[in-house]
């Protein structure tokens, strides 16, 4: 284990800092061609259907490809916040954070509760005013008193909210209103696509946390976004839908929809963010990609139930790259390097215990999560199985 | 705009149609839709298409009649005379609670269901959000305005019927006259109604709590009633815009008065751009920082807000007696005399006696006020020395009238004799029927702006 300021000397940011500090992202995610998108009807249809876009120009798809374009000094940025601060009386909840999102970039927003991940997004809404730093959204900068920056750009922050006592299709066709109309097929399509095809017509008021959710991720679509902001969005969702969304974002990114993600778990999304800003306490602590982050992270840790767990214990360490930690229940759990939890189970074998369980405890991804927040990691219990993120898409 | 098509072209991307600015009109179409599918905007539309019928048909099947109505005394002999009465009680209670239940909750409703959020963050700013929901608020209430305005002129015609109306001077308006003058009056209260909207409206975005925004403005107009009987001057009666709703009474007398109807429209107008200037100011610099509803629901703020209106309240009953009393002996002569002298040629008509066109009887009035103040509001005595013509030495009979005057501060008075003075309240006719004896109880307003 290693506190923050450890983590901030030992980690070497290998990503390029451009003007006021924004890391640029760089893209791990193997973009498929065009040819290949033509061929997916997946794409085509669902996307076309939801976001109202057409699938991109050969020339952007090749830009993806590392073409010139994805540098910021090529084309505006989707959202382009500098030097933010924002204080509620005596307490900072943004100290001095950049955040820069391209067209087709799933950034992930981390940070444990009270980070200022929501302070954040609510500035990019415009519906809070920073006390100093600027926004631009597209271009266009972002202020409390004109939405109208705000074009192209969807999403919710917090809970979703609606009218109680009206459908929920009602209260789509209400928003679709405010921008300017849209049609019963559409309201129909984003509501099937949300899994609510069959209560569109029942009063929100009698809507689970879950299907709440779903609605307000209907809206955010309903309105063709270039950009998309989500507040903890598989918040209160099952499974199924937790898995769902994290397939509709990878969708939206492959049209070049700029999408940003907020959690306090990044187990939620990190299979589905191309780069990820962490912070904590208001301040920006880590920005970069995935592939960076996943490169400097720690050993995963894996909680262990066997035959005789001090027989377990004592196996464990005497093997290279496996360490015991503090363990607050039953079992063990261990930190176990990449490569070495093979020939310790095997070693287990060898020695007569028999492994009853094992499951994946705290992912790469989470250990640095927690040493840059600076949480416990023995805290969380993660219901992923092993090895697969909670929000992968499909 | 230009700016968002640029970096879309940079690349590649499609124009796209919706998030594109849309407007107040697309905000007016939505709150539209909101407003009418909430059952108490529902309950209260229905109130006013049936409220007034289902008044007439209690009034006609009993004798009684509402007395201390202006024209409550005349609801049985003309349709007209119905409405009025309706209109009076709307303008005392109807028109603010309308305007609180129409407009009262359209902004706090967003802090209780948590939506400023999901609206600010479409394609609409605050200024349209803030245009949009006031337009709205005064649609549905200059429609419900409306509304039971055509129901209660159609209930009076129908069920009571098309006959002249007695007017605040003692004379007859013709049908059509009358018809005019009442579809004036009701469209004259829209200024003191969108008023109470935009008071509404601001204890709506002031406080963020939907009771106060619809309870307010009737507690505004109980609030400014009250104020209307304390203190005798004008000035700080003529701002209260409860009395704005009484501005029409000034053409049903025989010469119409428009400086007191003025001065209602003006401080309508001044009350609604007051309003509304603040309610903006406040909705501008809003943060939508998404403190919990809980925490907002408190009563901090309503308490507040009721001791900022109780300050209010006390400098103007404080206030009350500024500027000169509208209420004189010599007003309340110049009014009272014609009055009761057309009331008279009526009734004596009634009885089936001839009268001559333009006959005037030979009346001396006095009138005093009781009290320690000869001048202001509250009870007068006033007696009419009717000289009548007869034979003999004496040429002429003195007969006293004594009326029992009391008189609101708006300059409108109700005057009533004792029996043996002017008989029953209800007399026979020339053909045997049982008619509204009108010396009995006379209603009139004189002018408290005019000079001298």
């Amino acid at each position: 284990m290693f506190s923050i300021a450890a983590a901030s000397e030992r980690f070497s940011f290998n990503h390029v800092v451009l003007d006021r500090g924004v890391a640029e992202p760089r893209r791990h995610r193997p973009v498929r061609s065009g040819d290949d998108r033509a061929r997916d009807p997946r794409v085509l249809t669902l996307g076309g259907a939801l976001s109202g876009a057409e699938p991109p120009p050969p020339s952007r798809r090749l830009g993806r490809d590392g073409g010139g374009l994805g540098r910021y000094g090529d084309r505006v940025a989707a959202v382009r916040a500098s030097g933010l601060v924002k204080r509620f009386g005596t307490t900072c909840a943004l100290d001095s954070v950049d955040l820069v999102v391209e067209e087709g970039e799933v950034r992930g927003l981390l940070g444990p509760n009270g980070a200022g991940k929501t302070t954040l997004l609510r500035i990019l809404f415009g519906l809070v005013r920073a006390d100093a730093g600027s926004v631009e959204l597209f271009g266009r900068k972002v202020g409390p008193a004109d939405s109208g920056a705000l074009e192209g750009v969807s999403g919710f922050v917090e809970d979703p909210s609606f009218y109680p006592y009206l459908s929920g299709r009602a209260n789509l066709e209400l928003l679709a209103e405010l921008d300017g109309g849209a049609t019963r097929e559409r309201v129909d399509g984003v509501l099937e696509r949300v899994g609510l095809g069959a209560r569109g017509a029942d009063r929100v008021s009698g809507y689970s946390t879950g299907m709440k959710q779903r609605l307000g991720i209907a809206a955010s679509l309903l309105r063709a976004p270039r950009a998309l902001l989500l507040d903890e969005p598989t918040a209160g969702l099952d499974p199924a839908g937790v898995r769902e969304v994290g397939a509709l974002v990878r969708e939206l990114s492959a049209e070049g929809v700029a999408i940003v993600l907020s959690s306090h778990q990044i187990a939620e999304i990190e299979g589905v963010c191309d780069t990820f800003t962490v912070l904590r306490r208001g301040r920006r602590v880590w920005d970069g990609t995935v592939a960076a982050l996943r490169a400097q992270a720690p050993a995963s840790a894996y909680r262990l139930a066997t035959s005789d767990d001090r027989r377990a214990l004592e196996i464990a360490k005497h093997r290279p790259g496996v360490r015991p930690e503090p363990s607050l229940g039953d079992g063990l759990v261990l930190a176990v390097e990449e490569g070495q939890l093979d020939s310790y189970v095997l070693a287990l074998g060898q020695a007569g215990v028999a492994v009853r369980r094992l499951e994946l405890a705290r992912s790469p991804l989470e250990s640095m999560f927690f040493a840059l927040t600076g949480e416990s990691a023995t805290a969380p219990e993660s219901p992923s199985a092993v090895g697969e993120p909670a929000l992968a898409g499909t | 705009m230009t700016a968002t098509g640029a970096p879309a072209a940079r690349a590649g991307l499609p124009a796209r149609v919706a998030g594109r600015h849309t407007g107040t009109w697309a905000v007016y179409r939505a709150e539209r839709r909101k407003l009418s599918s909430q059952l108490a905007v529902r309950l209260l539309a229905l109130i006013c298409v049936l409220g007034p019928f289902l008044f007439a048909a209690v009034l006609k099947v009993q004798s009684g009649s509402p007395t201390d109505d202006l024209f409550g005394v005349w609801v049985h002999s003309s349709g007209y005379a119905l409405s009025l009465v309706v209109l009076t009680f709307a303008g005392s209670w109807g028109f603010p609670l309308m305007a609180g239940i129409v407009t009262g909750d359209m902004f706090s409703a967003e802090d209780r269901y948590g939506t400023w959020k999901m609206l600010l963050t479409r394609s609409c700013t605050r200024r349209d959000l803030f245009v949009g929901k006031l337009l709205v608020a005064a649609t549905f209430s200059l429609g419900l305005l409306l509304v039971t305005a055509v129901a209660s002129i159609a209930a009076g015609v129908l069920l009571v019927g098309n006959q002249s109306l007695v007017s605040l001077s003692g004379t007859l308006f013709s049908p059509g006259r009358s018809l005019g003058l009442v579809l004036l009056s009701w469209l004259l209260c829209a200024p003191p109604t969108l008023a109470f909207a935009s008071l509404a409206a601001l204890l709506s975005i002031t406080t963020r709590n939907g009771i106060m925004g619809v309870v307010g403005p009737g507690l505004a107009a109980l609030a400014m009633q009250l104020l209307l009987l304390v203190g005798a001057g004008v000035w700080a009666h003529s701002l209260l815009v409860g009395s704005a709703f009484g501005g029409w009474h000034a053409l049903f007398t025989e010469h119409p008065f428009y400086g007191q109807l003025a001065v209602a429209i003006a401080v309508s107008v001044l009350w609604t751009v007051a309003c509304l200037a603040i309610s903006w100011s406040i909705l501008r610099g809003r943060d939508f920082a998404g403190t919990p509803v809980v925490r907002r629901q408190g009563w901090g703020m309503p308490v507040r807000v009721v001791l900022a209106l109780a300050a209010v309240v006390t400098f103007l009953a404080i206030a009350g007696n500024w500027g000169p009393a509208g209420v004189t002996s010599a007003r309340l002569q110049a009014s009272l005399t014609p009055t009761f002298n057309n009331l008279t040629l009526i009734q004596q008509r009634e009885l089936g006696r001839t009268v001559p066109p333009g006959a005037k009887l030979d009346i001396v009035p006095t009138c005093s006020r009781r009290g320690s103040t000869p001048r202001g509001p509250g009870d007068w005595i006033c007696t009419m020395n009717v000289f009548i013509p007869q034979p003999g030495a004496v040429p002429f009979q003195q007969t006293p009238v004594t009326y029992d005057v009391s008189v609101d501060s708006d300059g409108c008075y109700k005057a009533q004799s004792p029996p043996s003075f002017i008989g029953q309240q209800t007399m026979r006719d020339a053909q045997g029927r049982s008619v509204i004896n009108p010396l009995y109880t006379i209603y009139g307003c004189l002018n408290i702006l005019r000079g001298g």
